[in-house]
């Protein structure tokens, strides 16, 4: 080559080279520029991201709040029970395990085939294993012996919840059971970190289901805490990074009575029914009683399937909880509300008088409606028709009535409405009208449906709940006390009246002392149960009928049927005259109602008044 | 000492960045490895036989490379071929041979070979480049490249068909040809996604256009990689304390994505400092190629250097998310004694060609 043309090509070699060095230069450039946008304006997602990888946040369980009663005694407590909980990372050869740990723990075929299975997937990610729950104390004695053979199991404690009254509080404290809905409560945890949650309880995660339990379930609850493990990319927990301790829920002080919800569950025997007891001072609910029962703490703690299928299947249907669902006629237990209604539209006054012939007879159609007793009661004025319960003077008083305005009156004393601030699941019953009886049977209200309702039958029902409620409201002269089973400070109680103009005090004077008569004289229907206390108690029974007959001698052939006797009911208040307390009782075909429900409610006011 | 340096051909701007280089690259590699001693210790070892061969070899006259450029290209596609008959086959690829105790990627030398051979044969021809030698060497680079693509390793027979064509470019081929030719390329690529890439070349291709639909699958790697390097943010998480890296989050620390690892422990600034050092290996290998003795020498140098630029660009953009995963070690920091070699060789074979100077005129 000459040496113009080797310049040439040194020329064209060189900006050649300038080029390709200046591509790989700017290649350096956009590495470094993206470099940059990661480590600088990137950093915080990509460290969030980085943690997000590494960090394995787990639930630390809560315990919840025990449950007490008015006098401070624990009704749910959560009882420590131990489990032996394995580490599967430091079992070398899992049958020389189990074989050196049989002499020390029983373990039945299942527990060990069990624990085989899932042994090396926890080994893997160091993850803990329960390995037998719920140690005997000698199982625990053995252990604690020998712990130094063991440094790859160790007991832990996990909780129960456990009632010293599992059975007649069942309906009122209800029970938990297993849930999985906690994740809601930490957003911040993932869902599927949930299954290595760290449990305080046996049965897991838990939740209220009925009863308080699940009515206050966020107040007892309490709040999660949370361990965090660092993590590697195979999923092995590797070392705890933080922890923070979880919060017990708050303690729950009821307004229950052990002693009278005791009494309760003992004079109604095995018999079906319920016994609701109202605090008049507090509005607190004492008593909450529903027969027949069920264990909560075997609800809460694993009950065999078959016991549940029993339960289920019983014709009592214990998990019915009477004293808020059972829908009940009122019986002659309304009569005060209908004299009520009488005095204040003028209808009638104390002092009117009419003769009972033991019968009244509807003008319009000539249909026959009977009293209870044959022959009638003579002359009575409304003091007399309450003492011996005349069906004769209400069924004329209500024959008066304006049925629009009659159930107005019934629905502003709680009828037809839930009237406790904290009940689980209560039933609100109901007060009919002519609207409803003609959507509902496609018939027309007709004159003999009121005149059945000055008598507490027919359509109108009511729930021992509501009837306890009516009987504070009778006892407190027309306040409302609201009734609660817990008081807590944020439930501020408005202060309701029920006032007519045509009722005065001097009306609720006398009223207190016809009620005081039904028991307290001699002529008065609930007169057996006066002995059985040494305090005055003023009150109500009823019969509530569960098939519409004529005679007696058709009631004696219908009572052969045990599902078709009365219920028996009634309410009651005391000690009179300052009444403290107010109580309602029904009986399932109990009959009779002041001699078979009224030893029960008497019961249940000498226990709340500690006589 | 002073005399010893003076006999012998030696640069000292390359030797001191390839030293830093090195050292660093153990460095890295000793917590990238989660600690492994033996691992380092091994690349330690490589790392010394790597320097002793530079230096041998930059000591013979470029002549002597000239002279052998063709055998060198027949005894690498020799040991290609020993490849394709008796080498183990690792993870569906056959790449390596045994030589005595070691084992080779024979590839690694079509690196050095394909250019030292196109420099031979073009460095005496006339500008511009006629039809027939265009065709010769394009078929030589297409041969070889062809060979190595079929083992399959796609990175390293994009590298070798670079390290040609750059050789090729730097001898002055046409820009009317180039043009022709990249037209060509983009009309035949369809042919090329749906005949010759396998399968997985095409998901890697796939997933790295949409990296989040399969965050768990094929592109786990590269967001690993990503999230790596972002939340070492500035300064970095410290020696031995990248999250990412001692907890396995991210794969193929030792190798592929070692920056990230770098990225993660050592910040922006680690970043920085380790690119200012290949900045100036470069430009120090660009001025050598300007200044070097004949257009032989030129070539030579400006191929092998950009080359080994080739490298290390794809290798940083594929762990940063720029290019789709291809297997390219970080060159001189990450593990494997194959690319190390044919690394500190090209090196050599630089310094020789860029300090045996001429001063008659041919």
């Amino acid at each position: 080559m000459i040496f113009e043309e080797r310049q040439i090509e040194k020329n064209n070699f060189s900006s050649r080279a300038i080029l390709l060095f200046g591509l790989i230069i700017f290649m350096l450039l956009v590495v470094l520029i993206k470099v940059f946008s990661l480590q600088v304006s990137g950093y915080t997602d990509y460290q969030l991201a980085a943690l997000k990888n590494k960090n394995y946040a787990v639930p630390v369980q809560a315990l919840r709040g025990e449950i007490f009663d008015r006098n401070g005694m624990v009704l749910v407590k959560n009882e420590p029970t131990f489990d032996l909980i394995t580490r599967p990372n430091l079992i070398s050869n899992i049958d020389s395990f189990l074989e050196a740990i049989e002499p020390v723990i029983f373990l039945s075929q299942i527990e060990k085939d069990k624990y085989k299975k899932l042994q090396k997937d926890k080994a893997f990610v160091n993850k803990e294993l329960v390995l037998k729950k719920d140690l005997s104390k000698e199982e625990i004695a053995r252990f604690n012996v020998r712990s130094f053979n063991f440094q790859n199991a160790f007991i832990a404690k996990r909780y129960r919840r456990i009632s010293d009254y599992p059975e007649i509080f069942s309906h009122v404290l209800g029970y938990t059971s297993r849930t999985d809905d906690d994740f809601k409560s930490m957003p911040e945890i993932p869902r599927s970190h949930w299954k290595d949650a760290e449990l305080s309880y046996a049965q897991g995660l838990i939740k209220g289901r009925t009863g308080l339990e699940e009515v206050y379930n966020d107040y007892l609850s309490g709040e999660h805490g949370q361990r965090v493990y660092e993590m590697n990319a195979r999923g092995q927990f590797l070392k705890p990074l933080s922890f923070v301790e979880p919060s017990k829920g708050s303690d729950l002080f009821t307004n229950l009575d052990i002693g009278a919800q005791e009494s309760a569950a003992k004079y109604l025997g095995d018999r079906r029914g319920a016994v609701v007891a109202i605090d008049l001072e507090s509005g607190g609910i004492n008593v909450l009683y529903s027969s027949p029962v069920y264990s909560i703490n075997k609800l809460s703690n694993g009950i065999s399937d078959l016991e549940f299928q029993d339960l289920i299947n019983d014709v009592d249907k214990p998990f019915f909880n009477r004293a808020l669902q059972g829908r009940y006629p009122p019986a002659s237990t309304i009569k005060p509300a209908i004299g009520m209604y009488g005095l204040s539209n003028n209808i009638v006054d104390w002092d009117f008088e009419m003769k009972d012939p033991g019968f009244f007879t509807l003008p319009e159609t000539g249909r026959v409606f009977r009293g209870w007793r044959k022959g009638g009661h003579g002359k009575v004025n409304m003091h007399k028709a309450f003492l011996v319960s005349s069906n004769t003077y209400f069924f004329s008083l209500a024959y008066q009535a304006d049925i629009l305005e009659l159930s107005n009156h019934l629905s502003s004393l709680g009828f037809g409405q839930k009237v406790c601030l904290d009940c689980f699941d209560e039933d609100q019953a109901f007060v009919p009208t002519p609207a409803w009886k003609y959507s509902m049977m496609n018939a027309g209200w007709v004159k003999g449906d009121t005149v059945n309702l000055g008598i507490g039958q027919g359509y109108l029902v009511t729930t021992p709940m509501q009837l306890a409620n009516y009987a504070s409201l009778l006892a407190t002269k027309g306040q409302f006390t609201e009734p609660s089973l817990v008081s807590l400070g944020a439930q501020k109680k408005p202060l309701k009246t029920w006032e007519d103009d045509g009722f005065d005090n001097s009306d609720w004077i006398k009223m207190h002392a016809a009620l005081l008569g039904v028991i307290e004289s001699d002529y008065g229907t609930a007169r057996s149960i006066r002995d059985l206390k040494k305090f005055q108690v003023a009150g109500k029974s009823g019969t509530a009928e569960l098939v519409s007959l004529d005679s007696k001698e058709a009631y004696q052939e219908v009572r052969t049927s045990e599902l078709l006797r009365d219920h028996s009911i009634i309410i009651a208040f005391g000690p009179m005259p300052n009444p403290r307390y107010a109580v309602s009782v029904v009986i399932e075909n109990g009959e009779s109602g002041g001699a078979v429900a009224g030893p029960v409610a008497i019961e249940v006011l000498k226990s709340l008044i500690n006589e | 000492m002073n005399r010893l340096f003076q006999k012998i051909y030696f640069d000292p701007y390359i030797f001191f960045s390839l030293f830093l280089l090195s050292v660093l690259g153990l460095f890295f590699l000793f917590s990238a490895s989660n600690a492994d001693m033996g691992i380092v210790l091994k690349q330690f070892i490589y790392v010394v036989a790597g320097f002793i061969i530079m230096i041998l070899i930059s000591q013979p006259d470029p002549d002597i490379f000239r002279r052998m450029s063709g055998l060198f290209l027949i005894f690498s596609l020799l040991l290609l071929g020993v490849t394709y008959l008796f080498g183990p086959e690792i993870n569906g690829a056959q790449r390596w041979v045994r030589i005595g105790p070691a084992s080779f990627q024979s590839s690694e030398l079509l690196k050095l070979a394909v250019p030292i051979f196109l420099a031979n044969f073009l460095f005496d021809k006339k500008l511009p480049i006629q039809r027939k030698e265009i065709i010769i060497s394009l078929a030589t680079i297409f041969c070889c490249f062809f060979l190595v693509f079929r083992q399959p390793d796609l990175g390293t027979a994009l590298i070798i068909a670079c390290s040609g064509l750059f050789v090729l470019f730097l001898s002055g081929l046409s820009w009317s040809f180039m043009g022709g030719s990249l037209i060509l390329l983009i009309m035949s690529s369809p042919f090329i996604w749906n005949i010759l890439l396998q399968p997985f070349q095409r998901q890697r291709i796939a997933t790295f256009f949409n990296p989040e639909s399969d965050p768990f699958g094929a592109s786990w790697n590269i967001i690993q990689s990503k999230v790596a390097i972002g939340s070492g943010g500035l300064l970095g998480k410290g020696f031995g304390e990248g999250s990412q890296t001692q907890l396995n989050f991210l794969p193929e620390t030792e190798t592929d994505f070692i920056f990230s690892v770098i990225g993660e422990e050592f910040g922006f600034l680690g970043v920085l400092l380790l690119l200012s050092i290949y900045l100036f290996l470069l430009l120090r290998c660009f001025y050598l190629a300007l200044s070097a003795r004949d257009r032989f020498c030129r070539l030579v140098i400006g191929g092998l250097s950009l080359t080994f630029a080739a490298n290390l660009i794809i290798n940083l953009c594929m762990v940063v998310g720029l290019l789709p995963v291809v297997g390219m070690p970080l060159p001189f920091i990450s593990k494997g004694g194959s690319s190390l070699m044919s690394l500190f060789l090209a090196f050599g074979i630089i310094v020789s060609m860029g300090t045996h100077k001429k001063f008659l005129p041919q």
